[in-house]
Parts: structure tokens; C-alpha cells; sequence
């Protein structure tokens, strides 16, 4: 899919990134980018997905979220931001609503901390669950009262 | 893009972005400033409630019969589906998101199977895309005929005019079940799609059976729409209820029918072709109105179409094979690349997508699914407030939500 | 038997509600036979012949369940609502003609309005019932139950005008009297009668919590509406009383509106269960045909349609009585 130019020159001047699927962009600028390209006709909010890196040598216990933003019919574009543990992200809700459940979703399931959630509850699991079961360090075999 | 406010959505913002301002209801209100006195009923639809299709749980603020808030709360059926596809190896991924939308399999299948193709750089066979597009639209016509019966139950009542219509519509999606059955050897969760291909050829026969159901169900379809549309209760119960902005519903992300109804003509189908849609000429059938009634006519005519389209593929599909890898029978036999995709399909409910992250062994790195049912259940905090428990329940059913895929 | 008609009236209410319970616990045979006519599916087959015993299994099955009474419910009003809403239903049954002569219980000279006040205290034991299960959905199903109430009584009375005035009397027995030979009133005068019929079988439906009109159950919306804290027995007699309730209102717009036991050939009995069960087999068809009204568009419906169509049949029945 090749990138539109508005899109291009949007990134090129205003972000100084360059067109990439997904573009990887600081966390603090996330909502300024998701605002300009909501500005562009960006108003479709496909996804926001994380997922969980254990520490290397190299970088820190982290996990990654992803959007994903579509001006329909046929453009899209994604970013990802990455969010050391124990650190949070902006939220997107103030951009786009559809953020609310996707970020509770991840943060439930993840644990990326969304910074200005309105609403940082669990979604999935029960409101007193232990741990982020799609962490990589989440220990699956350990029985665990009452469910798992 | 047929939007009314695309006219200024090409405007690059000069300086700071205004806060966006939101003419639909507010999904945070806080009871206590509606009501000080405390009158307001506080009541949970759900988990256990006939209307709810499934178990999902809403909490209501009721002003008499008014809802004034609605707080939802999904994953009564959070079965770890993502955990398992971390879990579980590339081949044995396809029948466990089989349980997702339970009502359209098939089309769960193809869409993981497709993101591991991209993933790989997997070229498809022509006959097996045909093969694909043809299933995809069968399980379409499948899944809204279950939508129509559910639908009509929502408004009728189990033990009423609802429950013929049901009954009936599950008299025409039996026989498509019995189609695949013939097909892949299983009536539901087939496992019939793979890395690369399909593993079931279709048998002999297969070609006039599926033309036999197919005209009957189209010649249904008319029954349909005397028994429900026509109908002046129908109507006045659907027409205005549970109206859906179109920017409300792109921002939320809903799709499918839901976003066409509410006038946004877009198909994943149509506008970023796979499998052999490239090759076909699809109508994608778009209203303005956005309330239920507008989103009843906009599954139809998409069931019509899918008929249409199954009708003309069933003749046409090419000769050649049907897997362009040797089909694995080992769960660790096929080995991913490592890298990252991202594909979306255009189910009967929209924009089913995956999403995969993969490191090179057998198994997936992080397999989220994006469920359009996740997405649209979003609206409920905004369409609710402001109609009654009836109504409510009505825009329930008209988004048809599947809540195996929503709480996954 | 007119020397003790205490006696008399006892022995045929003893009588005809142990026929008409027997009637209305098979018609949920005919209904589920009906329905699944309807639906392309065989209904009951498995007990006895075609299924006929399927009522008594019905019945073996709810007397066994355990009866429980919730524990925040008020006890008193909770267990005594059943029985009194089948009791109302019956009672209406006391003024009713059943075949030329002294065939009646109660030869009332208000009979019609007798019929129609304890047909309408039906509201308050489903009242009774919603508010004292302390269930939200109960409340609310009772709720709606007292509010369609007030919508649908004023046309069902005035509808019960039309025959009055054509002939002159509130006697039920002289009401069928009066449409001898032929001349049932749905047919002549042309115009009120049919329309007040409509009309009647529409606010029947209503009162007899039936689909199109069965706001207070709706159990998509409401789960059971009144009765979704009640099981067993106690739940069967909420159904039972839906049944009569339903069979009573189809008896009497056969004999206000169809003539009642007349017909060709001799009259009688005969004639007056035939028609009354094609009435009653006309509600099951409307109930598995169409889909349920929303609360206030019923009582819009009643206020806007129903009320001045009556009121408008009252009116020319009135000019035909006096002028024609």
C-alpha cells in the first residue's frame, strides 16, 4: 500500500518520521500525531494493540502499543509507541472514543498503563485478578486461587 | 466515500487542535449530577437474560423506563483465546478462533490464515481463493439468516411472532450447515483452512446442492421481509431506535453493516480486495439512516448479495490445486518467519482483523484478534441513555453482537 | 330450578369452570400443536396419542417443582396473588348465557358490566404479584401492567356500548336475544359492530396480556415480566388465568358480537363454542404471527386510535337505536 502524500508530508514536516507500517513515534508525542491525523481524515480508530517484551541486554522490561487508523475507504496507517513497565502512555480517549475499551483491553490483558484513561478499569478479566495474562512472565502452570 | 462532513476533513489543522467536541450522549455521566435525590432504578440486563445474546452484562440507570446510563461490562465468556494462540502452534490456532464468532467460522478461519500468509509471503492458489470467497460468502448468508431469527426474537418474544421467524430462519441455515458439512465433513467448526490453501476440495455433487439451497433461500428472503419488514409493529419498533452517528461509529471503529447503515459506503471486500474479491463485482448496499430499521435493510440486502455472489461463484471456480503447501498434519511441522502483519477481513459483522507478531519458531509471538462485535458493543454507553428498556434491547439486537468474539 | 337459584347457579359454576379448566389446559395443546404447525416442527408428540396428554404431563411437572417463595418478597401478597388473579378471570364467567333459557349461573340484569369490572380487577393481583416479588423486572412488568391498563379499559367499555345500546339491555341473555336470526351485530347494523368487534378483540388481547399486546410479560425485555420470581404451580396459575382469560374474551365477543348459540339450523351450545373457539384459535394465530408493541406506543395507539374509533361506534349505534 503505498502512502498517500498528505500523509507523507504530514509525517515528513510535522514528525519528522518517515512513512512505515507502523511508524514508531515518542510517547510524547502520540497525541498530537493521532490529533493531526484525525485532522487529515484519519477518523477511523481500527485497533490499539499491545504486546509485552521481557528485559534483554539491550533494552528494559517493556511492552509495545499499536494503532492502528484508517481514512476510509483505502488508507491506513499505524503506529506503535514502546512503554518501559512501570511507566505509562498517554491515553488516546481524548482523540478518539473508541480508545476507551481498546486501552482497558490492553491494559488488562498487557498492563500498559494509560496515562489520563478515564476509566482504567479491567474489561475482561474480574476486577480482582492478579497479573496481565498476556505478559510474557505471566506463569500459566501455577495453580492459583480460585481460577487458574 | 459517501460522508456529509468529508468536505472538512481535509484540512490540515493550523496550531493547536481544539478538543474534539461530542454531540452524542456522555458515557461518563455521573449519576449523582443527574439525579442528587437518588431515585434513579439501577438495574443489570444480564449476564442471564434472554435478549442478551449470550451473556453480557449491562448495568442500567433507569429514570422509570428510561435509561439515563449505561455501564456494560463483557467478558463473562473470556475464555484466554489470545493466551492460547501465544500457547498453541500456527497449525493448531485456525480451530480454536473457530470459537470465536461461532456464528461465521469460516470466516475466522480466513482471517488468521491470511495474516500468517502475509506473514510469510504465502502465495494462495487461484482455485483455493475461489474456494475461499465462495465459503466466506456461504457462512455470510448463514450468519444473517441467525441475525434475522434472533432479531425478530428480540422484538417478538420466544413465545411469539419472534420465535416463527426464528424457527424459520433456522430452517434455511440448517440446510447451508448441511452444505458444509458436505464440504469440510463438520457442520460448524470446520478446520478447513490452512496456511496456504484449503485442506477440503469441494466434493461431487456439492456444486448442485449449493445452487438448490441458495435459489431456496433467496425465494425466502421475500417470505422474510413479508413476515417482518412489511409489518407495521416492525416498523414503528425499529424506525429511529438506536440511531448510530457515522462519526461516533468510525471513531469507535464499528464496520460492517452497522457503518453502512449509518451512510459510510465501505467494504474491505470491495475497497482492499482479497482472496478473489479483486475479481468480482460486489454492491455494497449503503443507507443513511443509522437506526435499526436502516440497519435490518442493510443485512438484507447484504444477504441477497451473498447469495448472489455464492450463485455465480459456484460455476466459475478454476481448476488447479488448492494448497500451495503441503498440508501439515504436525502441530509444530510449520515454521513462521518472524515479523509482524496485520490483515483485515470483512466478516458478516465487519472489520475482522489479526494482528500477529512472530519470532521465527512455530508459535506466535502475540496474536490479538480484532472483533467487530468488541467494537460495536462500544456504542451500547452511547446509544443507550436516553431510550427505554425496550428499545435497548432492540439496538441490542440490531448490532448483533457475537459475544465469543467479544470477550474472546 | 329457579326456586333455589343459589343451587343451581353453584352446581353449573362448579360444573362449567371444571369443563372450561379442562378446555383451557388443552388449548395449550391446540396452541403448541398450532404454533408449531406454524413453524414447521410437529409440536408434542411423546405423550399419548399426538401428544393430547401433554397438559397432564405440563401439570404433573410444575405441581413437582419445589415452591419457593423469595426471601425479600412480601410472603403474603406474593402467594396469594396467583390464585386471586384466576379468581377474577372466573368470576367473569358467572353472568354468561351459554345456550337459550335459564343456561346461565348468575342471570344478572348488569351482567355485562359485572363481566367487565371483575375482568378488569385482573390488574391488581398482576400488581400484587410484580410489586411483591421485590424483582426489578417484576416491578417494572407491573409497572406497565396498571399503566395499559388505564389506556385499554376505556375503548373495551365503550366497545361493550355498542351492543348495549342496540339492544337495549345490559342482560348478556338478552343481548343474544336481541341478534336472533341472523342479525349478530358484527354484521348489522353495518359499520359499529364490526368495528367495535376489532376493537374488542384488540383490548381482549390487551387485557389477556396476549402478543401483540403483552407489555407486561415481554419476556425479552422483562425476562418474565410479573411472573419471573414465581415457578411452579403458582406460575401454572398465572398461565392458566392467561388462558381463560383469553377463552373468556373470545366467548364473549361470540355472544355480544356473533350472535352468541344462534346460527343456521337449530341453535344452542354447538354454535356458541364454535365460535367462540374460531376466536380463540384467531388469537393464537395473531400471537405467533406478530412481533410485541413498545409500552407507550400502545397506549398511544389506544388514546389516539382506539378511543375515538369507539367513541365514534357509540355514537352511530346510538343514531341507528334511535332512528332507524
Amino acid at each position: 500500500m503505498s502512502t498517500p502524500d498528505d500523509l507523507a508530508s504530514l509525517l515528513r514536516e510535522g514528525f519528522d518520521l518517515e512513512p512505515a507500517d507502523p511508524l514508531t513515534v515518542d510517547r510524547s508525542r502520540v497525541v498530537e500525531l493521532a490529533r493531526s491525523l484525525k485532522g487529515i481524515g484519519f477518523e477511523y480508530f481500527s485497533y490499539c494493540a499491545a504486546a509485552h517484551y521481557p528485559a534483554t541486554d539491550a533494552d528494559p522490561d517493556r511492552t509495545v502499543v499499536e494503532y492502528r487508523l484508517r481514512r476510509l475507504p483505502r488508507d491506513e496507517v499505524a503506529f506503535r509507541v514502546w512503554v518501559p513497565t512501570g511507566e505509562s502512555t498517554p491515553s488516546l480517549c481524548g482523540v478518539f472514543a473508541g480508545a476507551d475499551w481498546q486501552e482497558r483491553e490492553q491494559y488488562d490483558l498487557v498492563g500498559t498503563v494509560f496515562a489520563d484513561h478515564p476509566d482504567l478499569r479491567r474489561i475482561m478479566l474480574p476486577e480482582d485478578w492478579e497479573g496481565h495474562p498476556l505478559r510474557r512472565d505471566y506463569a500459566i502452570d501455577t495453580r492459583h486461587h480460585p481460577w487458574r | 466515500m459517501a460522508v456529509a462532513h468529508s468536505e472538512e476533513a481535509h484540512e490540515a489543522p493550523a496550531g493547536p487542535v481544539p478538543t474534539v467536541v461530542r454531540p452524542w450522549a456522555d458515557p461518563y455521566l455521573d449519576p449523582e449530577t443527574y439525579d442528587p435525590e437518588g431515585d434513579l432504578m439501577v438495574m443489570n440486563l444480564g449476564p442471564q437474560h434472554p435478549s442478551t445474546h449470550g451473556v453480557f452484562r449491562v448495568k442500567l440507570w433507569l429514570d422509570g423506563e428510561v435509561c439515563v446510563k449505561a455501564v456494560p461490562y463483557p467478558g463473562y465468556l473470556h475464555r484466554g483465546v489470545e493466551k492460547l494462540c501465544e500457547k498453541l502452534t500456527y497449525v493448531q490456532i485456525p480451530p480454536i478462533v473457530d470459537k470465536n464468532d461461532y456464528v461465521s467460522p469460516y470466516i475466522n478461519e480466513l482471517a488468521v490464515n491470511m495474516a500468517f500468509e502475509q506473514l510469510n509471503a504465502v502465495e494462495v492458489p487461484r482455485r483455493s481463493q475461489y474456494l475461499r470467497t465462495l465459503g466466506a460468502e456461504m457462512q455470510r448468508v448463514g450468519s444473517h439468516l441467525l441475525w434475522l431469527g434472533t432479531f425478530a426474537m428480540d422484538m417478538g418474544g420466544a413465545l411469539g411472532g419472534g420465535a416463527s421467524a426464528f424457527m424459520h430462519t433456522f430452517r434455511e441455515r440448517e440446510t447451508i450447515l448441511d452444505c458444509f458439512e458436505l464440504w469440510t465433513g463438520a457442520r460448524f467448526h470446520y478446520n478447513t483452512l490452512t496456511v496456504g490453501g484449503s485442506r477440503h476440495d469441494v466434493p461431487a455433487g456439492f456444486a448442485e446442492m449449493v445452487r438448490r439451497t441458495y435459489e431456496t433461500i433467496r425465494a425466502r428472503t421475500i417470505e422474510y421481509d413479508e413476515l417482518i419488514y412489511d409489518n407495521a409493529i416492525f416498523r414503528s419498533r425499529t424506525e429511529g431506535v438506536g440511531r448510530v452517528d457515522a462519526k461516533l461509529a468510525m471513531e469507535l471503529g464499528v464496520s460492517g453493516p452497522i457503518l453502512r447503515a449509518s451512510g459510510i459506503d465501505w467494504d474491505l471486500r470491495r475497497d482492499r480486495p482479497y482472496a478473489a474479491y479483486g475479481e468480482l463485482k460486489i454492491n455494497v448496499p449503503v443507507r443513511s439512516a443509522g437506526d435499526s430499521l436502516a440497519r435490518y435493510e442493510v443485512r438484507m440486502a447484504e444477504m441477497r448479495e451473498s447469495i448472489r455472489l455464492v450463485l455465480d461463484l459456484i460455476d466459475g471456480i478454476p481448476e488447479g490445486p488448492i494448497c500451495a503447501l503441503k498440508p501439515v498434519k504436525l502441530p509444530g511441522a510449520f515454521k513462521g518467519k518472524a515479523g509482524q502483519a496485520y490483515v483485515a477481513v470483512d466478516g458478516p459483522r465487519g472489520e475482522l482483523g489479526t494482528w500477529v507478531i512472530a519470532d521465527g519458531t512455530e508459535r506466535a509471538y502475540r496474536l490479538k484478534i480484532r472483533p467487530p462485535s468488541y467494537h460495536a458493543m462500544a456504542l451500547i454507553p452511547y446509544l443507550a441513555p436516553g431510550s427505554t428498556l425496550s428499545d435497548i434491547i432492540v439496538t441490542l439486537g440490531s448490532l448483533d453482537p457475537i459475544l465469543g468474539e467479544v470477550d474472546r | 330450578m329457579t326456586e333455589y337459584p343459589w343451587l343451581w347457579g353453584g352446581g353449573f359454576a362448579l360444573v362449567l369452570i371444571t369443563v372450561l379448566m379442562g378446555v383451557a389446559a388443552w388449548s395449550i395443546w391446540f396452541e403448541r400443536k398450532f404454533a408449531g404447525r406454524m413453524q414447521n416442527r410437529p409440536g408434542p408428540t411423546q405423550v399419548g396419542p399426538a401428544g393430547l396428554l401433554q397438559p397432564l404431563a405440563d401439570l404433573l411437572k410444575l405441581i413437582q417443582k419445589e415452591d419457593i417463595t423469595p426471601t425479600n418478597a412480601d410472603s403474603f401478597l406474593f402467594n396469594i396473588a396467583p390464585p386471586l388473579g384466576l379468581l377474577t378471570v372466573l368470576g367473569g364467567m358467572a353472568v354468561y348465557p351459554w345456550a337459550p333459557g335459564d343456561w346461565v349461573p348468575a342471570n344478572l340484569n348488569i351482567g355485562i358490566l359485572f363481566t367487565l369490572s371483575i375482568g378488569s380487577l385482573v390488574t391488581i393481583p398482576v400488581w400484587m404479584a410484580g410489586w411483591a416479588s421485590n424483582n426489578k423486572y417484576a416491578l417494572l412488568g407491573a409497572m406497565r401492567a396498571a399503566a395499559q391498563a388505564v389506556s385499554f379499559e376505556v375503548p373495551l367499555l365503550l366497545t361493550c356500548l355498542v351492543p348495549i345500546i342496540l339492544s337495549g339491555s345490559f342482560r348478556m341473555g338478552d343481548i343474544v336475544e336481541a341478534q336472533a336470526d341472523g342479525h349478530w351485530f358484527a354484521l348489522w347494523p353495518p359499520g359499529p359492530g364490526a368495528v367495535a368487534f376489532v376493537l374488542f378483540l384488540l383490548c381482549s388481547l390487551a387485557e389477556a396480556n396476549r402478543i401483540p399486546f403483552d407489555i407486561p410479560e415481554a419476556e425479552s425485555e422483562l425476562v418474565a415480566g410479573i411472573t419471573t420470581e414465581y415457578m411452579g404451580m403458582k406460575f401454572g396459575l398465572f398461565y392458566l388465568a392467561e388462558y381463560m382469560h383469553t377463552l373468556i374474551a373470545s366467548f364473549m365477543g361470540a355472544s355480544m358480537f356473533l350472535g352468541g348459540w344462534d346460527g343456521p339450523g337449530p341453535d344452542g351450545l354447538h354454535w356458541l363454542v364454535l365460535k367462540g373457539l374460531t376466536l380463540y384459535a384467531g388469537i393464537f394465530w395473531i400471537r405467533w404471527t406478530f412481533l410485541r408493541y413498545r409500552a407507550d406506543q400502545f397506549m398511544a395507539i389506544c388514546w389516539r386510535i382506539f378511543v375515538p374509533v369507539s367513541l365514534l361506534t357509540v355514537t352511530v349505534a346510538a343514531f341507528w337505536r334511535v332512528y332507524a
